[in-house]
Parts: C-alpha cells; sequence; structure tokens
C-alpha cells in the first residue's frame, strides 16, 4: 500500500489500541481472560492479513507494512497473537495457501514431516494456549513444507511468559494437517522474519517506555517541584532516549532491508544486527526508566511493566543477542578482517 | 502524551556516492600500503601533509563546495562517504579533517570574498590545515564566558587571552578564534566575535600541552598584543555566538563520532581466527551489530539534513551512543582477546592497541560537546527543561 494508505491504517488502528486494547485487557489476558471482542475486531479490520495478497482474501500489503503494524502493536502490548497471526498467514500464502481464520500462531523448530507423518517438539511458542491454528515449518525430505496444525489437534502444555502471556510446548504427533505445502520460506528465514517481527514490537515498546517516563517525570513533585526539573533526571532520560533511538533505528533499517529484499531472503544480515541490537539494548531500556520512575513504576498497578516485561520475553523470542551475535561473529571471523568494512557499508554477512 | 517522536528514517546513499566509494577505495588501495603503519591507528588525527596533498588531488577534500573555490559540488552525502571511508580505512587523514569538516565551510557561509579566494582553493588542495579556536582555560563546556579580548584598533584589532586544547596549532596554518570584540564577559553571547587567525602572527606563542597518552596533539595558543587586521574579522563583528553554534553542527553527527578507534574491531577479528569459539563469536558479533546500528542512525541523520531538515536532537543521540560505544570497545575486546586470541604473540600486541584505544578514549566523550551537555539538548528535546 501507498505510503499515505499506511500511515491512514495506522493512524486508525492506533486510535483503536488506544480505546480497545487498554490496562485492564492486557491485565485480564494475563489471568487467562481471552479478549475475544478485541480479536474478532481485530480481525474485522483486517489486521492479520495485512500483508496477504487480495486473491486470498488480504490486504495486498508489503512485509514492510506489516512490520509497521507490529511496532504499532508494540506500542500498545497489544495482547492477542496479531504479530504471530499476520506473519503466520503471509507464510502460508507464500506457499499459495488461503489463510485460515482465528488467532494462529508460529511453532518454529525441529518439526519433519517423514512418510506423511508430521512430528516434532516446540518450547516457547507464543499464544500457544490460545492460538486456533499452529503454522510449522518442517522439513520435509531436505524440502521446507509449511504445514498448518488446527490446535485441537496438537497437545499444548501451557508455561506462561514472564510477561503473562500464554505461551507454551506444542507437540506435534501425526496430526492431520489443514494445509502441507512445499515452502518458499525455510525454517532459519521463518525465524528471521519473526526476530524481526519481534524486534520491531520491541521497538514500539521502546518508544512507549520512554513516553511513559518523561511523562511521568512531569508529574511526578518531589522536593517541591516536578522531578523532571532534577539534571539526575534529565541525564537518565536524555540515556535512556538514547538506547530507545538505537532500538527504533536497528529495527526500522532491519525492516527496510527485508521488505526491499524481499521475503525469501531480504535483510538477512540487518535482521541479525538488529535482532542483536534490540536485544542487548532491553535491559539498558528498562533498568534506567525503572530506576526514573521509582517505586510506583515497580507496581503491578502500573503500566510501565506491561511494556518492560515484554522487552525481557521479547529479547529472549526467536533468538537473543547471544543468537544472533553468534551468527554475525561466526560469519565476520571466518571472512577475515579485510572483509569487515565492506561488508557492514553493504549490510552482508562478511563472506 | 505529546514527546516528540525519535525517528531515525531508513536512508539509502544514493548511486553517485555508492560509485563514489568504489573511487575512493581503489585510490586508498593504492595509496595507503606506502602509508607507516603507525600512522594508520589513529587516522583523523594523524596529521600527514603528504596524504592530504594526494586525497586533494582527487578533489575530495572540500567536496562539496563550489568549483571557483576549488570544490567539485558534489553533494553532502557524497562526503560521507569519502569521509566513512577514510575512517573505514584508517587513513591518515588528520591534517586537512577540520578545515574540511568545520573551517572551510564556516568561510563559506559567513567568509568574505577577499577569505574564501585566498584560503578554500587551499584547503581543496590538501595544502592549508586549521585549528580551532573555541575553548580556554576558563571556558570549556560554557563557550560562552571566553575572556580573550580582541580590542578594535586602526585596521584590526589586538588580541589579548589564551586557548587551550588547540589541536594541531602547532602544525597547522589558521586557527578560528572565538574572541570577545566588544562589551563585557558577564554579557554572554553578545559581543562575540570570530577571527582568522595566521598562527605565524608575530606575539603569538604556541606551547605544547601533551595529552596523558604522551601525544602532542594539543597546545596552548597565547596572544600578548597581538595584532589581527580587520580583513581577518569573518562575518560580522558581534555574531560570533552565531556563527560558532553553526559551526559545532558539523562536528556532531558524522561517522568520526563512532568510527574513531574502528581499527580496533578490525584488529579483533584478526586476533580471534577463522574459527572463534560460539561465546567469543557471540560477543564479537553484537559488537558488529551495535556499529552497524550506529552507521544506519547516522546514515539516516545525512539524510534528514540532505532533506533540509536540522535533526539536532538525533545527532546528538548519535555522538552520545557512538562515543560510549568507542569506549566500551576496547574493554571488551581486551578481555576477549585475552581468553580468545589464536596464539600469544597475536594476543599481547592486540593488549598493546587495546591499551592505547582505551588510553585515548576517554577524550571521545568530551570533545566537540561532553555527554552530560548532549544529554541537556537532548533533555530539552523531550521537554524536560
Amino acid at each position: 500500500m501507498d505510503r499515505e494508505t499506511r500511515d491512514m491504517l495506522l493512524e486508525t488502528a492506533d486510535r483503536f489500541f488506544t480505546e480497545r486494547a487498554g490496562k485492564d485487557i492486557v491485565n485480564g489476558v494475563e489471568k487467562g481472560v481471552w479478549p475475544k471482542d478485541l480479536w474478532k475486531e481485530i480481525e474485522e479490520m483486517g489486521l492479520p492479513l495485512i500483508a496477504v495478497p487480495e486473491d486470498k482474501g488480504g490486504a495486498g500489503g508489503t512485509l514492510g507494512d506489516m512490520l509497521a503494524v507490529m511496532r504499532l502493536a508494540g506500542s500498545h502490548a497489544v495482547p492477542v497473537p496479531l504479530a504471530e497471526t499476520a506473519l503466520a498467514n503471509l507464510l502460508v500464502a507464500a506457499a499459495d495457501g488461503v489463510p485460515a481464520t482465528g488467532p494462529s500462531t508460529l511453532a518454529l523448530g525441529d518439526v519433519v514431516f517423514e512418510g506423511n507423518r508430521l512430528s516434532g517438539k516446540v518450547d516457547r511458542v507464543p499464544f500457544a494456549a490460545v492460538a486456533e491454528h499452529f503454522v510449522t515449518i518442517a522439513n520435509a525430505a531436505g524440502r521446507p513444507m509449511v504445514a498448518v496444525v488446527s490446535a485441537s489437534d496438537a497437545s499444548v502444555n501451557e508455561v506462561a511468559s514472564h510477561a503473562g502471556e500464554p505461551y507454551g510446548t506444542v507437540t506435534f504427533d501425526n496430526p492431520p494437517c489443514e494445509f502441507a505445502e512445499i515452502s518458499p520460506v525455510s525454517v532459519e528465514r521463518a525465524v528471521e522474519l519473526a526476530a524481526l517481527m519481534r524486534a520491531m514490537q520491541m521497538a514500539g515498546a521502546a518508544d512507549k517506555v520512554l513516553a511513559t517516563a518523561v511523562e511521568y517525570s512531569k508529574q511526578r513533585v518531589q522536593f517541591g517541584r516536578p522531578i523532571s526539573t532534577f539534571q539526575a533526571i534529565q541525564q537518565m532520560l536524555a540515556e535512556l532516549a538514547s538506547f530507545v533511538a538505537a532500538t527504533i533505528a536497528t529495527a526500522e533499517a532491519a525492516a527496510r532491508d527485508a521488505d526491499e529484499g524481499g521475503l525469501a531472503d531480504g535483510g538477512r544480515f540487518s535482521i541479525a544486527a538488529a535482532k542483536s541490537q534490540t536485544s542487548e539494548f532491553a535491559q539498558r531500556i528498562a533498568g534506567i526508566a525503572h530506576q526514573s520512575m521509582g517505586a510506583m513504576g515497580f507496581t503491578h498497578e502500573h503500566i510501565l511493566h506491561h511494556y518492560t516485561r515484554r522487552l525481557w520475553v521479547w529479547r529472549r523470542d526467536f533468538g537473543s543477542e547471544t543468537f544472533w551475535g553468534e551468527k554475525i561473529g561466526t560469519a565476520f571471523a571466518k571472512a577475515g578482517p579485510q572483509a569487515l568494512w565492506p561488508s557492514l557499508t553493504a549490510s552482508r554477512y562478511a563472506s | 502524551m505529546s514527546i516528540p517522536k525519535l525517528e531515525f528514517p531508513p536512508f539509502h546513499l544514493p548511486p553517485e556516492a555508492e560509485a563514489l566509494r568504489g573511487e575512493v577505495r581503489e585510490f586508498l588501495n593504492e595509496t595507503l600500503p606506502k602509508v607507516k603503519s603507525e600512522d594508520r591507528f589513529a587516522s583523523w588525527n594523524t596529521f600527514s601533509p603528504q596524504f592530504s596533498r594526494e586525497l586533494g588531488k582527487k578533489g575530495w577534500i572540500g567536496i562539496t563546495w563550489p568549483r571557483k573555490y576549488g570544490g567539485s559540488e558534489k553533494s553532502f552525502l557524497e562526503r560521507y562517504v569519502v569521509t566513512e571511508e577514510l575512517l573505514g580505512n584508517s587513513a591518515p587523514a588528520g591534517a586537512h579533517w577540520v578545515a574540511d569538516r568545520q573551517s572551510g565551510p564556516l568561510l563559506l557561509r559567513f567568509g568574505s570574498e577577499e577569505q574564501r579566494e585566498a584560503i578554500l582553493p587551499k584547503i581543496t588542495r590538501g595544502e592549508c590545515y586549521f585549528s580551532i579556536g573555541m575553548s580556554e582555560p576558563d571556558s570549556g563546556s560554557d563557550l560562552a564566558s571566553v575572556r580573550t579580548r580582541a580590542e578594535p584598533v586602526p585596521g584590526g584589532f589586538r588580541v589579548n587571552g589564551t586557548k587551550v586544547w588547540t589541536s594541531g596549532a602547532h602544525r597547522n596554518h589558521y586557527c578560528i578564534a572565538l574572541v570577545r570584540t566588544s562589551g563585557q564577559h558577564g554579557d554572554r553571547h553578545k559581543g562575540l566575535s570570530q577571527l582568522l587567525v595566521d598562527l605565524k602572527t608575530p606575539n603569538i606563542t604556541i606551547r605544547p600541552i601533551i595529552n596523558l597518552a604522551g601525544r602532542h596533539d594539543w597546545n596552548e595558543v597565547t596572544f600578548s598584543d597581538a595584532f589581527i587586521p580587520e580583513s581577518c574579522l569573518i562575518g560580522n563583528e558581534g555574531d560570533g555566538w552565531l556563527q560558532v553554534t553553526s559551526e559545532l553542527a558539523f562536528e556532531r553527527s558524522g561517522p568520526e563520532r563512532f568510527m574513531q578507534n574502528y581499527y580496533v574491531l578490525r584488529e579483533l577479528v584478526r586476533v580471534l581466527g577463522r574459527q572463534p569459539a560460539k561465546r567469543a563469536a557471540s560477543i564479537l558479533g553484537r559488537l558488529i551489530a551495535r556499529l552497524w546500528t550506529l552507521r544506519q542512525m547516522s546514515v539516516a541523520v545525512a539524510g534528514m539534513m540532505q532533506g533540509g531538515k536540522s535533526p539536532v536532537i538525533e545527532a546528538s543521540l548519535v555522538k552520545d551512543l557512538g562515543t560510549i560505544y568507542q569506549q566500551d570497545l576496547p574493554e571488551i575486546a581486551r578481555v576477549l582477546a585475552e581468553s580468545d586470541a589464536t596464539t600469544e604473540e597475536d594476543m599481547a600486541d592486540f593488549l598493546d592497541t587495546a591499551q592505547y584505544a582505551t588510553m585515548m578514549a576517554p577524550s571521545y566523550t568530551i570533545q566537540g560537546g561532553t555527554t552530560q551537555v548532549l544529554r541537556g539538548i537532548v533533555a530539552r528535546g523531550l521537554g524536560l527543561r
């Protein structure tokens, strides 16, 4: 979609999330209350199908459009698998399938398709306990195969994430598949795209953390004046802004590279760098924000933890800085010092 | 909530800039092997008139300036590419650096026609070098408190006072000095002017100030009744503050704010060998990811500037993050090399390199605006002051 259409969509969605995905909804999900109406309205807006072609019932948007919505969702801590479903639907559509309705999630890991049997076990699947469909990329005799399995045909062991979202372990033991087709996207690539999805959500959450801390500092009065007037607080929040800026910039640069390079392999290095960077700065962001807000920000009552806890969970999802750093470091070490600068300026893995 | 959005719109350097990159690399591949390796560590702090003249011959100094002053009338983004290639290849680009980055642009914007014609072509040929005459013993971050006084006398000014931290004054040709031409010390921004000072002028004394690493970059420049001709006033008398703040903007967001000790990262790759352990690879990769992010931010700022915006806060954030990265780098690299260098000899050599970088590191968060002053600028942008 063109820039103007995307901006209009984001503006509408921003208002919608502000009104309909507030604090009570987020806290409700943590207590196990599935926000049925919120999900229904998200589907009515067409957001889970944003990057699915129009002939498959989607909005015909680009990868970039989808990632922009994910960043926005991150800035509202939207407690449903909107991002996961949108990416899952894109993977299905890329294999010429028609996406299912209902919340889906990504079960990416060691899954194999052998002798017409799908089997495997995947830990820490986001929203495993509420998704209606699991989308996985299985190894089918060396070729990637995207498969959709109804939640009722897989076994799920719920282990809530530390942000209170219903994550869990998903086991496939020869379930029937709602859809199965050779995928143009490998499982490694699907993990990259999921990492980029989380990096964009982290950019949104980081932005919200900064806004929250800045706003609080202007309202909180101590020693007779707003704490924002103290140099100590100003210096902390400016430092916080630097980490937030890096998080936003790196995620947006990777999103641009993925969008321009295409679904199959666009922005491979950029995504690795962005997820390493966003994950590495998550703690700096959360740490400074909490310190600046004192005991208030540490309460369950305040919304700050909706964002800081997600940053802590999301930095681990689909590869932390340890995982992506190792991929980058291994490639650059192998290529040697002469390849470092040319690769860095070309945003490519050294080779 | 209404706080300004921090955005760094991803930006591609245009094809002509990328084409120029190829030419610059080719030139550096031919030229740099002739340079002594110890001169390649400090990059934009290494003074090499020979290298600057060769670069000038290519038309890559003052690259954005009008042709009539020796420039090439190329874009700010092409200049960006030349700058980052010099740093990424550790070229000894120190002699002309300040003249190219801020003194020349200042003269172009505020200087007289006579000053431009006399000086800019020499800068572009790589033959004329500049020092910055801002700081004084009692004026660091608080630049408006300068005391050096230029008293109007027939035909010019009689100057008295002392400038410090004046990099390269012992070998450069000129210094642009911020001086008080009217009013009193307490008048702050009023009554300040900028003078183009020939460093060979009688009654100017230049003494070295050696830094902690034993290097002689800095000087103390003392004016004792030095006569500076009226023709050397830059812009209007009394406009010094306006001019100096625009000069500072040239200093902030460029790649030199995160590429100054790039050689540490490159050497780290060398000593870790082709197949480092997983943990070492991971730490290396994280450093590379940080540098890549900084470059994306800096290029985004360049794109915004090219688009006619003045991203003051964004530029300040790049310098803050970039200089902190440059302080982290030698420390992380040192510890990593101690555990994971492939040979004892490599490790020993690298530890010397990293030690040198560590000694230089405190300067990064001081020069060109201290981190604390920058954070003050950012805090103002966030609406906190």
